[in-house]
């Protein structure tokens, strides 16, 4: 039975969301939920942004990709554990899911000229959020078909928290921005886009054409009137992305490293999940070291004097980043009342085998502790 | 190996979390103490650098934090100001453009521009000279951001190139492209930890940036380096107590997969390798970017 906060979340949320700073282990801890939630019974299907191949190799696939793909029964068996429902994984493939995406909702028509042009891959690329938001759009379609009883969703790193979390009004702002209206809605009346454009408002556009040069303002105006054609297919997708991530059967796992210097973010992220009134099912402090017990101590005394001083030196250096690791966490449970902490002890090597992963999912759970 | 004090711009990346901004403090520091006027750039993020060093913050405003070292985070707002104005010439005009409500929105879906004004606002220090003709700035440090964003961001000035039409914007990217991928300018140094991912990121940045953007590496830094402690007798004496059996076990296989990374990034980047051992200190400040300077003397300085 499991006794962290992570039991009850894999046991009844059907979309648990982890975010976190780049490097921190946020894939292993999703793959670790997704295998632990099929374990227990539950099809799970896990989305992951740039796994390390061997964590593919770790479920039996050879590689991932941006279809699902099923992980087959043979990869559990060094666990000793049969699945009771299907582990499902896949690598969300960004430009595809955004040009899948805009053959969905573009008209027929307007596809081609959409995906080829230039202010399209700003859109799908460059715009803040744009990534964040392509791989939450995907879990809504995934969620929406109902195949699976849980997503469990790697997000990418995140340079600025505000931009996974304001991803959908920022999409939705780009369609219905009324600046934009006031200055195409002449042109859309008359069915085409020329000058007019520059005529209407005067020298303010002349200047910005100094900026950018008069040709790029009117290829944007161009794109703006063929993405006119899917506002609505658009807008309705993005209000039911954003209604997905405040839903009650969503659940954020905000995962972050106990290094003192990475804490900021991992503060500042939960402040801004909690102000967007999100759920953060729990803190997963990963790679914590453990404090060196008395009793190795006491062991290490009794080795041979060259012996004996290497393997204190090593006490007392892990000994330095416990103390460390103890501090951080201790600053991050206090700036952040009320959400559980669940730690995850640094193993050996990098965990990348279904061994690892399950090691990992029982501290997670709570089956572990140190 | 020449150092890199030949080179005036340093492009530090990395993957996330490996100590990229460690690694331009204690570049910046080098240089500075080497009597080169310094400024280190960091890009739109939560200043770590000059905290590191135990200043203030310098915030978007280039900063002076000690002798001859000087700082700035530089981030779109105040860059695409300091553009516009110099684009413009006039606040007047300025403010009745950018502070247009319609401007503003379609600056936002401009491919590029964000990262177009970031990067010349860098390109600008790089090329400012003070009144008696020198350069203002010797040496400039760049905590780029991390892999793929680093490889955006770096590549803005090309695809902008082929890609825009003629016009101020491809003027400008131009002359930023022309200072990248000079190799008497411009050195790029990447950062890694002794482990798979981070070694796996170093190689695919060090490729994008020589085929994309054609900035050469001029050496890689292995960060938190596990030296050899254990030897395989040690190990079997310590059969017989499994707890610290482990421990000693772990800082073997770190230090084994030190030697793998340092020798897997040296045969695939052809450049020279400098470990950082691992610190363990209380805290992360000053002192810990002394000792990490240390260890990248001959990185800065040259052999001697």
């Amino acid at each position: 039975m499991s006794t962290t906060a992570l039991g009850p979340a894999l046991a009844r949320k059907r979309v648990l969301i982890c975010v976190g700073s780049g490097g921190v282990g946020k894939t292993t801890v999703a793959a670790t939920l997704a295998l632990r939630a099929a374990v227990d019974g539950r099809d799970s299907l896990v989305c992951t942004i740039d796994p390390a191949k061997r964590l593919a190799n770790s479920l039996g696939l050879s590689a991932l990709g941006n279809a699902e793909t099923q992980v087959p029964a043979s990869a559990l068996e060094p666990l000793g554990v049969t699945a009771r429902a299907s582990l499902h994984a896949m690598m969300l493939d960004m430009k595809q899911t955004w040009d899948d995406l805009i053959t969905r909702v573009a008209p027929p028509e307007q596809r081609e000229r959409i995906l080829a042009n230039r202010f399209y891959q700003s859109l799908s690329t460059a715009l803040a959020g744009s990534q964040e938001y392509i791989a939450m759009e995907k879990v809504w379609e995934l969620r929406r078909k109902g195949e699976y009883e849980l997503v469990v969703l790697d997000t990418p790193p995140t340079a600025h928290a505000l931009d996974f979390l304001d991803a959908p009004n920022r999409v939705l702002d780009f369609l219905d921005n009324e600046a934009a209206k006031w200055l195409l809605a002449p042109a859309l009346k008359a069915g085409k886009l020329g000058l007019s454009l520059f005529n209407r408002s005067g020298y303010v556009l002349r200047a910005l054409s100094k900026f950018t040069g008069t040709e790029m303002l009117q290829e944007l105006s161009s794109f703006m009137l063929s993405l006119s054609g899917m506002n609505e297919g658009f807008r309705e997708r993005a209000r039911g992305v954003r209604a997905l991530l405040e839903d009650a059967s969503t659940g954020f796992v905000l995962v972050t490293s106990p290094h003192p210097e990475r804490m900021d973010e991992a503060i500042h992220f939960s402040t801004l999940l909690k102000q967007h009134r999100m759920e953060v099912v729990a803190l997963v402090v990963n790679r914590v070291h453990p404090l060196p017990t008395e009793a190795m101590w006491a062991d290490a005394a009794t080795l041979t004097p060259t012996r004996r001083a290497k393997v204190e030196e090593t006490l007392r250096e892990l000994q330095v980043l416990a103390e460390q690791d103890g501090r951080g966490i201790a600053q991050l449970q206090a700036a952040c009342p009320g959400i559980p902490l669940i730690q995850v002890p640094r193993f050996g090597l990098d965990v990348h085998d279904i061994t690892s992963l399950w090691q990992t999912g029982r501290f997670l759970l709570g089956d572990d502790t140190f | 190996m020449a150092g890199l004090l030949d080179k005036r711009l340093w492009v530090v990346s990395g993957k996330g979390g490996v100590g990229k901004s460690t690694v331009a403090a204690a570049l910046a520091l080098r240089s500075a103490r080497a009597g080169r006027r310094t400024l280190v750039c960091e890009v739109n993020t939560q200043e770590r650098i000059s905290r590191f060093l135990e200043h203030p913050t310098a915030g978007p405003e280039v900063t002076l934090l000690e002798e001859n070292l000087w700082a700035v985070d530089v981030r779109p707002q105040e860059a695409m100001r300091e553009y516009g104005l110099m684009v413009l010439r006039f606040e007047a005009l300025y403010k009745t453009v950018f502070e247009n409500r319609l401007v503003r929105y379609f600056l936002r879906f401009i491919p590029s521009l964000q990262e177009l004004v970031l990067l010349g606002k860098i390109m600008y220090h790089l090329q400012e000279k003070l009144p008696d003709g020198r350069w203002r700035f010797d040496t400039i440090v760049l905590d780029a951001p991390a892999t793929g964003h680093a490889i955006s961001f770096l590549s803005v000035p090309h695809v902008l190139v082929q890609t825009v039409p003629q016009g101020p914007m491809s003027r400008e990217a131009q002359k930023m492209r022309d200072l990248l991928v000079d190799p008497a300018v411009t050195a790029a140094v990447l950062v890694a930890l002794p482990e798979e991912m981070p070694v796996n990121e170093a190689l695919e940045l060090h490729a994008a940036l020589k085929d994309k953007v054609h900035i050469r590496t001029h050496a890689a830094v292995l960060n938190q380096a596990i030296p050899e402690r254990f030897t395989e007798a040690d190990l079997e004496a310590l059969a017989g107590h499994p707890e610290l059996h482990r421990v000693a076990q772990a800082n073997h296989d770190r230090a084994s997969l030190t030697v793998l990374a340092g020798t897997k990034l040296e045969r695939n980047l052809h450049a020279p390798v400098f470990n950082v051992p691992r610190l363990y200190l209380p805290t992360f400040g000053r002192d810990a970017i002394e000792q990490v300077m240390g260890h990248l003397e001959a990185l800065v300085m040259g052999e001697k």
